[in-house]
């Protein structure tokens, strides 16, 4: 799936904008369902989803998996442009 | 609040006001009222009112077409306003055309947040009408204020809701592991990922040589890393270890990482954005090394745990050793079989340890048996029989009292079990009999067969391979068997055993 289309989708765009604003911010499935006031089931999918496109960095431990925002320049630009569009 | 915050309070105030639909509804249930009335508000006073008041000319339009009677109008309309303001009250007033109307300057303690305007009312206003209007927006306006103070508290915490998630966050990845070796770099890329920088290092002291050992350091940038040594005080995180506090310069951060005493530093080089490290960066970084401090203590702990363990087996394998020497210490091969055997089973890493104890202490109720049954090549009596049989339990209990040994004891105890419970020492049967034991039961089948004993000669490898299927189901679990024999048939495994003096 082409990351302009990912953006269409209501979930994602949240939940990549979630992390572009907040770069710092490490959290898991729970934590980023309750910034985006979403079904955390559908969050922890698109989670999973952008983590495996390299747009968020996946920390799997044995109870839990933690994301966060990536640290690519240009990926940063791109979301940043679709974003604002 | 400052003036440049208050004056956005006073424009959203306005603002929501004058584009709340209840404003909207009451206003068209006074109009009813008075017919065909123009409402409309204006924030301040200060300028003059636009030349240009839509709705006015709307319905004034043939008074107002000429330009000396609009000004008029407009006039009469500022002056009822500036007197609202003046008095910050409600003002009735009447227009040139006889037509009323008033003005209703919107005040919440000393200060006026706007006006709003009824004109060309074709009826007198009576004051009820006032009254009940003055009720409605002060309602309304206190709503809209706690809605505006609910939004600020939002604004206010949400960030500092957000930071607190990710150090929650942090702890439990931190305290997910007690591996030093696993440990330190997930504090490193964790610190990265919260100050958004570029390279992590952390060091630990080394307290005799008063030097900070580099442990770990990760480079996002992938350059080829050296790992330096630092001195006690001599550079940012020298200085940050002997000082015991975060030492900063424009493009690096060092964080110490105090317990009792200072343990070691973190520290952190160039912000992926170019900017420098700043306050939120301190903040954060003391925050997350207060956590990292007490994983790595905990992790260090651990290590020094395991090292003891492992050193008082190596003790108990010696004193056993005394008894029969080779008789309680399988060979290495037999314990690479059963941890891989272990492995196809997909036990974790402290099970796979546990075995790996267990293996090696599977024979240890053996060091409290006679020498003279254990050398016995004729067969066993009655009662050295069921000495024998006591020997997993004696096993067991021999190594109970270590409490890091706990996990290994129910292998031991019933490693003599049956699949088809027919076993000893409880006659457990099946996938009641722990999974360790079911392995530790093949592999020193295996392993025994192998070996030249008082009662036994030694076979071969295809011959015990042989024997070990026979029993596969009676003796031993299908499944277990099924794993080891494919673990035998492994390239590296077969090495193993050639080297070790066994013939493939």
């Amino acid at each position: 799936m082409k990351f302009e289309e990912i953006l269409k989708n209501e979930i994602y765009r949240k939940v990549i904008k979630f992390f572009h604003e907040n770069p710092h911010s490490i959290d898991t499935g729970r934590g980023v369902a309750t910034w985006t006031h979403e079904d955390i089931d559908k969050v922890r999918t698109a989670l999973k989803k952008l983590a495996g496109m390299g747009i968020l960095n996946a920390h799997d431990t044995s109870s839990t998996t933690a994301y966060c925002y990536t640290r690519d320049k240009k990926m940063i630009s791109m979301v940043e442009k679709l974003l604002n569009e | 609040m400052d003036k440049a915050n208050h004056k956005t309070y006073e424009n959203e105030l306005f603002k929501r006001l004058a584009n709340s639909p209840a404003l909207r509804e009451h206003e068209s249930v006074f109009s009813q009222y008075f017919k065909k009335p123009i409402w409309w508000m204006v924030q301040k006073l200060d300028k003059p009112l636009p030349i240009t008041i839509k709705d006015v000319e709307l319905h004034c339009s043939e008074y107002c077409a000429q330009e000396k009677k609009k000004e008029k109008c407009l006039g009469e309309l500022y002056e009822a306003l500036n007197k609202s303001k003046r008095s910050k009250k409600a003002e009735i007033f009447s227009c040139s055309l006889g037509l009323g109307g008033f003005s209703y300057p919107v005040v919440q303690g000393k200060k006026i947040y706007g006006y709003i305007v009824m004109c060309h009312a074709e009826k007198d206003i009576p004051q009820f009408i006032i009254d009940m209007f003055i009720r409605f927006v002060d309602t309304l306006v206190r709503e809209i204020q706690k809605e505006l103070e609910l939004s600020k508290l939002y604004e206010a915490i949400r960030p500092r809701a957000i930071a607190l998630s990710t150090v929650h966050t942090i702890h439990r990845l931190l305290t997910s592991t007690l591996e030093l070796e696993e440990l330190l770099p997930r504090i490193a890329r964790l610190s990265l990922q919260v100050v958004r920088s570029n390279r992590c290092s952390i060091k630990l002291v080394d307290k005799k040589k008063r030097v900070l050992l580099p442990k770990t350091t990760v480079d996002l940038r992938k350059k080829s890393v050296k790992l330096k040594k630092v001195k006690v005080g001599m550079y940012a995180p020298g200085k940050a270890f002997k000082m015991g506090k975060v030492i900063m310069g424009r493009d690096y951060m060092a964080v110490p990482l105090i317990d009792t005493d200072v343990i070691g530093v973190i520290t952190l080089y160039d912000k992926v954005d170019g900017t420098p490290f700043g306050a939120f960066d301190k903040e954060i970084m003391s925050t997350l090394g207060e956590q990292a401090v007490i994983a790595i203590t905990n992790a260090m702990l651990y290590r020094e745990q395991k090292r003891m363990t492992e050193g008082a087996i190596k003790s108990l394998t010696s004193i056993l050793d005394i008894q029969g020497p080779g008789m309680h210490k399988p060979r290495a091969p037999f314990i690479k079989i059963a941890l891989e055997t272990g492995k196809i089973f997909r036990l974790s890493q402290e099970e796979l340890k546990s075995l790996e104890y267990a293996y090696l202490l599977h024979d240890a109720g053996k060091a409290i048996l006679p020498e003279s049954i254990l050398v016995k090549s004729s067969k066993l009596t009655r009662n050295e029989y069921r000495l024998i049989r006591e020997l997993p339990i004696k096993g067991a209990d021999i190594i109970r009292p270590l409490k890091t040994l706990r996990a290994s004891v129910p292998m031991i105890l019933h490693q003599r079990e049956r699949f088809d419970g027919k076993g000893y020492p409880d006659k457990l049967k099946g996938n009641r009999i722990p999974l360790g034991a079911r392995i530790i039961s093949a592999t020193s089948a295996f392993e025994a067969m192998l070996l030249k004993r008082s009662y036994q000669t030694r076979r071969s490898i295809p011959r015990a391979i042989a024997e070990i299927k026979r029993n596969s189901g009676t003796q031993f679990d299908p499944k277990v068997v099924d794993a080891f024999l494919k673990i035998l048939s492994r390239r590296h495994i077969k090495s193993i055993l050639r080297k070790a003096g066994y013939e493939i």
